[in-house]
């Protein structure tokens, strides 16, 4: 019997926490939510069309089901990830990551929430809501759960992301 | 294979003529995206604060990107992105093998994030090149005018070679 | 499809499937869509070098289908509140992956009409490999 590997869980790791990083400006525009929308395959007009929006009665063209907004890329950056797998990981002795899944909720109904359209500028902000220790077909792994609120530019929290990671 | 194609007089009447326009829309992400696929690193492409302090409306597309144009399914070529519009040419042609040819742009403005674009484009030449293999060179003319001024931005000539 | 109301909705409803089959490309497309650029999706050597018998299918992407099957379900009038899912097991590109929701519950709160539904991606084969959860609105009929 294998004995089970030493806990890669860190002081400084559990001391994150809760803790909320720094955010994160992501823009949602009409090319990047027609990109997103086209490789999905999504047919309704609104993830394309803004005439198709309004006529629904959207600010804008909409973003699709997942789809957050695209951060602001700076050349030269930490090169992270963004969306699902972005965040900070700490150094622990696994070198593959993978995306364990991920949940989003929306808060479309005004006044304290909103659609998502072309045209908004949303905030991000994440923080470590757990680490888990597990063995699996994988192997070793530690499992990391974070939340990441989403907010735009008239304050409203529009959506939250809640994600797992898994290192191996 | 049926016979060899040839270049015919109807298919050198459909040159010059120009297609209806399609909406070419410049955006920070897009500008961003373009700039990062060449390995730019410079600020005027990426941090909009910066390339106002240098006098630009925003930041500045890289040479050569003139905007993304307007997709819906259906209306644009899946592969290619290509806006398959009214009017323009019509053509059949046989072969399947497809190369990028070169491009030439002209610019007689800056093109900046938060432009809209309205590009029109016709054929404007054919050449057949005969050998072993028939290879079909294809030269489209693109104008560009931005949508708020209607002034003229940038010219754009793009051959394909068909094979 | 027209719209779906609360009240034609059961527990224990399938609702209409999505079937998706990602060609190469649209993996590159997603990529772009996405912002995530990791070799495994589109480098075969790549994906090869870090242990995976071939290119795999992106665990968000199939998260979006899931998206899509439910915005597609629930209509102009409906809205999505909740959506995720676990990427338990991988899809390959060229291979059917079939997306699918069962209405779990029903209930009104609030003057808002819910349904809670299992949502899943599965394999020709029936396996399950992105199990997950999701929460919508719908319109009443009134």
């Amino acid at each position: 019997m294998t004995q089970a590997p030493d806990s890669v869980i860190t002081d400084e790791m559990r001391a994150a926490i809760g803790v909320e990083g720094p955010p994160a400006v992501m823009e949602v525009e009409k090319t990047n939510c027609r990109m997103y929308a086209r490789s999905v395959g999504h047919t309704d007009p609104i993830f394309y069309d803004e005439a198709a929006a309004k006529a629904r009665g959207y600010r804008g063209i909409v973003a699709p089901p997942g789809f957050l907004g695209t951060p602001i890329f700076r050349p030269g950056g930490s090169g992270a990830v963004p969306g699902e797998l972005g965040g900070r990981t700490f150094s622990v002795p696994y070198k593959r990551i993978l995306n364990g899944g991920t949940d989003y909720e929306y808060f479309p109904d005004p006044p304290d929430g909103d659609a998502i359209c072309a045209g908004d500028t949303i905030t991000a902000r994440s923080k470590i809501s757990g680490f888990e220790e597990a063995t699996g077909s994988l192997g070793p792994m530690l499992i990391t759960t974070r939340e990441t609120t989403y907010t735009n530019q008239h304050g409203k929290v529009v959506a939250k992301m809640y994600g797992t990671l898994i290192q191996y | 294979m049926a016979e060899p194609f040839q270049i015919t007089d109807e298919m050198r009447a459909q040159f010059g003529i120009d297609g209806d326009p399609w909406t070419y829309e410049v955006t920070t992400t897009s500008v961003r995206m373009y700039a990062r696929g060449i390995g730019s690193e410079d600020p005027i492409h990426y941090d909009v604060d910066f390339a106002k302090s240098q006098g630009f409306r925003s930041i500045v597309a890289p040479l050569g990107y003139l905007g993304t144009p307007v997709y819906a399914p259906g209306s644009n070529d899946p592969t290619f992105g290509f806006p398959r519009r009214a009017g323009g040419p019509r053509l059949n042609i046989p072969f399947l093998g497809l190369l990028d040819g070169g491009t030439e742009t002209e610019y007689f403005d800056v093109i900046c994030a938060g432009d809209v674009l309205e590009e029109t484009s016709h054929l404007a030449d054919l050449k057949l090149k005969e050998g072993p293999r028939q290879m079909l060179f294809m030269t489209n003319e693109s104008v560009y005018k931005n949508k708020a001024t209607g002034k003229v931005v940038a010219k754009q000539r793009l051959t394909s070679i068909h094979m | 499809m027209g719209q779906v109301y609360f009240e034609d909705v059961n527990e224990g409803d399938e609702i209409p499937q999505l079937k998706k089959n990602c060609s190469t490309q649209q993996l590159v497309l997603w990529a772009a869509g996405s912002g995530d650029f990791y070799q495994i999706h589109y480098d075969k050597d790549f994906a090869q070098s870090t242990g995976l018998k071939g290119l795999i299918v992106h665990g968000a992407l199939k998260n979006a289908f899931l998206g899509q099957l439910l915005h597609d379900w629930v209509g102009e009038q409906g809205q999505i509140r909740r959506f995720g899912c676990s990427y338990r097991g991988m899809d390959e590109p060229k291979q059917d992956i079939l997306c699918r929701g069962v209405v779990k519950k029903k209930y009104s709160d609030g003057g808002k009409h819910y349904v809670e539904l299992d949502v899943w991606t599965e394999k020709p084969d029936g396996k399950k490999t992105s199990p997950g959860t999701a929460i919508v609105t719908l319109p009443g009929k009134n």
